[in-house]
């Protein structure tokens, strides 16, 4: 069976990408139009959307550049990687895990007490603190008077005002959002604001790995501080 | 990942329009005996892994114990896997203890310490009996579903529903597929069925089709019901040879390739030496020839053949036999189209369709199955020759109980005839379909060099 964690899937926006790794999506997109190499994904409505692999790959550009590479150095180095199928070092802070985690708070607007239950356990064994609400109303109310430090969204949420949190949280600032829905919704997520969509039903393992993404605790933003 | 579950047995997966919904709920109803738990576990071993293990619950009609001693006799069970990627686990303890909300628990508990791909309940139908009445095990129902729905796991519930429990039990409306094993009384035995109730988000292949449970799991023949094909003639130009010289003649030249060609007539007539003249034309060419008999074992065959300077030595001819006992026409059919497959088969003989015929208790399936075997086999250019008996040795005024006759291509009608008090053979073309041919009834001989064609008979025969 493939793994449900897979690390090819399209997950995370251009918005996204560049915050995780502090580069910006003009540069981005300036390495994607002239090397070709690290191309992502495009949603229906032409959004580009990034896999785990291509945003480890893309770590590793960042890396060798700030060790002194041209940036078409670097591509030539990660192809190299590719060729000889070798897996390209992805250094993990040791710690990045738990002691980053424990200041942060996700908050999980759900429709479904299932999935809700079993998203927060996931998440709470990764050391994350959980606020669950099941009503939009409670969720947008949250969002404005103690921002989470990340959103995850059922966009189906309250017959469909999952979009109206995603834009809120954008509006608000610095809350990133982790959009889901049992529909493909990519689009619509993107539009509006959200930095990853995944297909419900979840993957606990996938779930975690994107909320550590998004919320800055990965091992990329690490070590660059 | 796709969005379908396969058993690891193509035509399984077939049948199923692809495979099972990934994440969805299964039911898998059947008598005892019928095969379940071995369907269970086939779809447990040919899945798991040990980043998405399987589960597996046993109730309380199915203890933990047995299903792993009987499972260890199949071939797919990897004792190395249980524990890591394939996970047993008792259900039934906690049902009596505390019932169907203690199972839920543990069930939930379970989810999250494993993260399964897949979970089976076994037997799911012994949770009905933890339940004070209905209303209670609906809500039970739509807790488990709500739970299995909202992480991506396939299920299975598995269960000795009969087909009057389809409309009653609440199960079969929650569940995303249902596949029923039973058996079907035919003539004085039972066939193992195997259908499809119901399959959400796809289609799936109607009707029962058969199957047989081995030490390799269980095998699904798909009930062959192809489509008409009609413009096959524009296509296919390149004629062969019967093997009979004055035969092709009377045929324009021979039959077209994949063409299909009946030939009948009463016992001792002759109708497997054209049969064999048909196959031995061909591996003279370098052609491979199939001969899927019934009548003659390998030696008696070989005992005909010598007389004609023939032998199954020869490289480029693959014998079939099967004995007309026990022989069951879906598992035949599949091993024809299996062995012409691996053989690179392009002519086939098959002797007879009587023996066939016999093995199918239902006429209109027989015709079902050789009309498709006539068709794939058309289709991938293979010619096929059938020999068919009938009863009358004089004067034969019916050819076909079976409308094989209308299937095919090509009809000769082989028959005794008496005349100068001597018994002679004849030959009519009842049919050669998109060709010209000789319409006259013509004499034969048979000899050590085989069919030897005669002359056209004068009126002055008596063709009664």
């Amino acid at each position: 069976m493939e793994g449900s964690t897979d690390r090819t899937d399209a997950i995370y926006s251009i918005g996204a990408v560049a915050r995780m790794l502090g580069v910006p999506p003009q540069t981005l997109r300036a390495w994607e139009d002239r090397y070709q190499q690290i191309v992502p994904a495009r949603s229906s409505g032409g959004q580009r959307l990034y896999s785990r692999d291509q945003v480890d790959q893309l770590s590793f550009i960042r890396n060798q550049i700030e060790q002194g590479l041209q940036p078409a150095d670097a591509h030539r180095l990660l192809a190299q990687h590719h060729n000889e199928a070798t897996s390209i070092p992805v250094e993990q802070h040791p710690n990045a895990r738990t002691s980053a985690a424990a200041a942060t708070t996700v908050l999980l607007a759900e429709r479904d007490p299932y999935a809700a239950e079993f998203a927060e356990y996931f998440l709470r064994t990764e050391g994350y603190v959980v606020r669950i609400v099941l009503d939009s109303a409670a969720a947008a109310e949250i969002l404005r008077n103690e921002p989470p430090s990340v959103l995850v969204v059922d966009l189906l949420i309250a017959g469909g005002a999952g979009l109206e949190l995603c834009r809120a949280a954008r509006d608000n600032g610095s809350v990133p959002v982790l959009a889901l829905s049992a529909v493909n919704s990519r689009d619509q997520a993107l539009a509006a604001g959200a930095e990853a969509f995944l297909v419900k039903p979840l993957d606990p393992l996938q779930l975690v790995s994107t909320v550590r993404d998004l919320i800055g605790t990965s091992a990329y933003l690490r070590q660059r501080s | 990942m796709t969005d379908r579950l396969s058993s690891g047995s193509v035509r399984l997966d077939t049948v199923l329009g692809g495979g099972l919904p990934r994440n969805g709920i299964v039911l898998i109803g059947g008598n005892p005996g019928s095969g379940k738990t071995i369907l269970a576990q086939q779809y447990v071993f040919h899945n798991a892994s040990t980043d998405r293990p399987a589960i597996y619950l046993t109730t309380v009609s199915e203890p933990l114990e047995k299903i792993l001693r009987y499972g260890q006799s199949l071939d797919f069970f990897d004792p190395a896997a249980l524990g890591t990627s394939v996970i047993y686990e008792d259900l039934g303890r906690t049902l009596n203890d505390e019932g169907l909300t203690g199972a839920l628990a543990y069930i939930t508990e379970l989810l999250k310490k494993y993260r399964p791909g897949l979970v089976v309940i076994d037997s799911f139908r012994a949770l009905q009996t933890y339940a004070a009445d209905p209303e209670t095990f609906r809500g039970f129902l739509h807790e488990l579903a709500g739970r299995l729905s909202a992480l991506p796991i396939t299920s299975f519930w598995v269960g000795e529903y009969t087909s009057t429990d389809t409309s009653d039990a609440p199960e079969f409306a929650v569940a995303d597929a249902i596949v029923a094993l039973g058996t079907e009384r035919e003539a004085e035995r039972d066939r193992r069925v195997l259908s499809v109730i119901k399959l959400r988000g796809s289609g799936s292949l109607s009707g029962k089709h058969a199957y047989r449970l081995s030490s390799t799991g269980i095998h699904v023949f798909p009930r062959m019901a192809d489509l008409v094909e009609l413009d096959r003639y524009d296509r296919v130009q390149e004629r062969m040879s019967s093997g009979v010289p004055a035969l092709d003649a009377m045929l324009s030249d021979g039959y077209y390739r994949g063409a299909s060609t009946l030939l009948a007539g009463p016992s001792g007539v002759g109708k497997t030496l054209f049969a064999l003249h048909f196959i031995f034309a061909g591996a003279v060419r370098g052609e491979t020839g199939l001969i899927a008999t019934f009548q003659e074992n390998p030696t008696q065959l070989e005992r005909i053949l010598k007389g004609f300077s023939w032998s199954l030595d020869d490289p480029a001819v693959e014998l079939m036999y099967r004995t007309p006992v026990d022989l069951y026409l879906d598992e035949w059919v599949y091993d024809l189209l299996d062995t012409v497959h691996r053989t690179g088969a392009t002519r086939v003989a098959i002797d007879s369709l009587g023996d066939l015929r016999a093995s199918a208790a239902d006429e209109l399936r027989f015709r079902e199955y050789i009309y498709s075997l006539l068709q794939r086999c058309a289709r991938a250019n293979i010619s096929v020759v059938m020999t068919q008996e009938v009863p009358y040795l004089f004067g034969v005024s019916r050819l076909s109980e079976y409308g094989i006759s209308h299937l095919s291509d090509n009809v000769i009608l082989l028959q005794f005839l008496r005349g100068d008090s001597r018994l002679k053979r004849a030959l009519t073309i009842l049919k050669a379909r998109g060709s010209a041919h000789d319409p006259f009834t013509r004499q034969y001989e048979i000899t050590t060099d085989g069919v030897i064609l005669g002359d056209h008979f004068d009126r002055s025969q008596d063709l009664t």
